[in-house]
């Protein structure tokens, strides 16, 4: 029954509509998860000699201390591990209802979808840290050898404990609520240094390294936490219950005041309806929040390379929403294209919709950008203020353009990762995509080289300024473009 | 009204549509009627503009559908659920067509108001989004919004399938007065040979993708349409 199942899906995968595109998606997930195993082992061997911020680096002397430190902050891997997991963990999602009539009984599909996840990257990783590190402080000569494997297979549990748990959190509102504001507690308290887990932590995991026999209570609770899982599912089979999709109830949203703006508020309309009804777009408005963040990355490399490689981060921190959104127009409404393609609509309303709730976003990016890197100094102000100029004046079309060579459709009704979204490997994107951030950081890298940095911001608001003026001759040109693409457009959508 | 000229469609060596040449004058209701592959929706989606012929051209009311755009201003359809808007809820939809189609919110609540039967309670005032809909329910949605507006040509794809019997009786109702008061030219396919002899002025026959018959509605349509389907049998 596994292998069949197991075929199915590998079916699934390479048989779907975009193969390429899961295949790609697929290679950059491997890509990181080999990064993470990399820096995992060297952190695991650098960690074998870290006895803690107040603690020389390596330790000399034969003391537990790195040991003793692991141990304390074990409490906060945990607690990272368990958000991880929930926010990106994806469960293995068998179609389960085509499984109902066959005659695969249902706790062995239930038993394949959980002992599927016992190989998934989140449980392989920290091995890739332990096993260095416990082969280091073995080696060292200090530690009791049974201690240390009782102490892994205990961890090893509490790891695959998360791992079923991650199952419930994910099915009971209710459970993710309280762990949510129990976690939230403790980095509360962490941080207002109330009181130091590391301390209970320390003395915990320590527990388990020298009374050994311990660890197989961990374990009999990994058993005890799968067969609940386990049961819990079976039993939620029926097409009522378990398997039902959760409807949330609907509101009207009016957004009359936007009339005033005539046809182009017909679309906003439905868009600000769209970004806050479907997950998957409302994942574009939070990616835009966090990237207004992304300067704060790169103001620290700028004291090895230089002003420029700040201002790029500056320059994203106010498209973040822009690239968010913009780069999924039209794929937002893949959906219902036919529909938009047969109404009475002119492309040039439909963009200019499109293109003005990119540059209120870009807006209001800029004034929270604002407040936020108006703490760096006004030159961080000066270079958000011109990276935002340039962001409305010029990558609001490039997007826009990009778009119409865009043809991944969207399934609104998931949540699928943002990241991962296979969209941007077509060579025309990424084409129209490299002036969006290159040209403004040469013209800027040379002006600020010639002059100063003020002027290096003023070169590249001039630029956007310049865009702003020329938005006809640019929506004639994406228009054309949005034209000859229609019916591939059209065909790439219906095939979702 | 709609004119089609030389029209086909080829994919690679397959040809799915081959029209020689097909007029459906103003206020007809015009069914269309074939097999799986006959080429029925190929057909509307070539009349729509939504995918590009391999030769020949659609006029619509003296507008070549692949040149100007000007047709959409008079023309609507509802093909399958591609034309709904899943996030909206069903006001907020026809609100929205009725704005595309130049309709204030009051005019759009008062034609709404004609559909209470038909919409039998489940669809307005409900708190559910398009989405969430039962497929019949989606389809009534559509089919009344592509009714907005006093288009002068629907276009409509399989309106009866997946609609309770009440429901299809309804339908039926509303497209035969729409021809007869209101001079509206309709396309519909269908796979059932009775719905379209009892709402159908003309039938046409399609065949992969070629045109076979082409039929004034009489009282021997329905029989000489079953003799024919029951002799591809053998």
């Amino acid at each position: 029954m596994f292998k069949t199942v197991l075929s199915l899906q590998w079916k699934e995968f390479n048989r779907g509509k975009s193969v390429g595109g899961k295949l790609v998606a697929k290679i950059f997930k491997w890509f990181w998860i080999i990064y993470f195993a990399i820096m995992s082992v060297m952190i695991g061997i650098l960690a074998s000699a870290y006895g803690g911020p107040s603690m020389e680096f390596p330790l000399e002397n034969n003391s537990l201390a790195p040991f003793e430190y692991a141990n304390g902050q074990l409490i906060y891997f945990f607690a990272y591990l368990i958000v991880m997991r929930y926010f990106i963990q994806s469960l293995p999602v068998l179609n389960i209802r085509s499984f109902l009539l066959t005659p695969i009984l249902k706790k062995d599909i239930v038993r394949f979808s959980l002992l599927k996840t016992i190989l998934t990257y989140f449980n392989i990783l920290p091995l890739f840290f332990l096993v260095p590190f416990t082969l280091a402080l073995a080696s060292s000569g200090n530690y009791n050898t049974l201690g240390l494997i009782s102490w892994n297979i205990n961890l090893l549990g509490l790891i695959y404990l998360t791992n079923f748990f991650n199952f419930l959190l994910n099915n009971k509102n209710n459970l993710i609520y309280i762990v949510g504001a129990a976690l939230g507690l403790i980095k509360a308290l962490e941080y207002f240094s109330i009181i130091d887990f590391t301390i209970y932590s320390k003395e915990a995991f320590y527990l388990f390294y020298d009374i050994p026999y311990l660890s197989l209570f961990t374990w009999l609770f990994v058993f005890w936490l799968y067969s609940y899982v386990k049961k819990y599912f079976v039993t939620g089979l029926y097409i009522d219950t378990g398997l039902q999709v959760k409807i949330k109830e609907a509101k009207m949203d009016d957004f009359s005041w936007l009339n005033r703006f005539g046809k182009t508020a017909t679309f906003i309309k439905n868009d600000l309806r769209l970004l806050k009804r479907s997950k998957r777009a409302r994942t574009a408005v939070y990616m835009g929040l966090g990237l207004l963040f992304y300067g704060v990355i790169f103001q620290s490399t700028e004291d090895v390379f230089g002003t420029t490689s700040a201002f790029f981060g500056y320059l994203f921190s106010t498209g973040g929403f822009l690239f968010m959104f913009g780069s999924f127009v039209p794929s937002w409404d893949s959906q219902y294209y036919p529909l938009m393609m047969t109404q009475n609509i002119q492309y040039k309303e439909y963009l200019n919709s499109k293109w003005s709730l990119m540059i209120f976003g870009t807006i209001i990016s800029t004034m929270l950008a604002s407040i936020i890197y108006s703490f760096s100094g006004l030159n961080a102000v000066y270079a958000v203020l011109a990276g935002a100029a340039y962001n409305i004046g010029v990558n609001g079309y490039l997007t826009l353009w990009a778009g119409a060579y865009t043809k991944t459709p969207i399934d609104l009704n998931s949540s699928a990762n943002a990241f991962g979204d296979k969209k941007a490997f077509n060579v025309k994107t990424v084409l129209v995509g490299l002036p969006q951030i290159l040209l403004p950081v040469l013209l800027y890298f040379f002006t600020s080289q010639y002059y100063d940095h003020f002027m290096g911001c003023v070169a590249v608001a001039c630029l956007g300024a310049l865009g702003i003026f020329l938005k006809p001759v640019a929506f004639n040109l994406i228009m054309k473009a949005y034209k000859t693409e229609k019916y591939s457009t059209l065909k790439a959508y219906k095939s979702n | 009204m709609i004119e089609i000229q030389n029209l086909a469609k080829k994919y690679s060596t397959q040809t799915v549509l081959d029209i020689n040449i097909l007029k459906i004058p103003a206020g007809q209701t015009f069914g269309l009627i074939g097999n799986n592959g006959a080429g029925k929706t190929t057909l509307f989606s070539c009349l729509l503009d939504l995918i590009k012929p391999t030769k020949g051209k659609v006029i619509n009311n003296q507008v070549d559908v692949s040149i100007s755009e000007d047709w959409k201003s008079f023309t609507t359809a509802f093909l399958d659920e591609t034309f709904l808007i899943g996030y909206l809820m069903p006001e907020e939809y026809f609100y929205f067509i009725g704005e595309l189609r130049g309709l204030s919110k009051q005019k759009v609540d008062s034609f709404m108001s004609q559909f209470e039967d038909f919409f039998n309670g489940e669809i307005l005032g409900g708190k559910k989004y398009l989405r969430d809909l039962s497929k019949g329910n989606q389809k009534k949605a559509g089919i009344v919004a592509a009714l907005m507006g006093e288009p002068k040509v629907i276009i409509l794809d399989e309106p009866f399938a997946n609609l309770d019997p009440t429901t299809q009786i309804r339908l039926k109702k509303i497209i035969k007065d729409l021809s007869n008061y209101k001079d509206t030219t309709i396309l519909i396919s269908s796979h059932d040979i009775q719905d379209v002899t009892e709402v159908c002025e003309r039938i046409v026959l399609l065949e992969k993708g070629e045109l076979i018959r082409d039929i004034n509605t009489s009282e021997e349509t329905l029989k000489e349409l079953e003799e024919y389907f029951k002799a591809r049998i053998n």
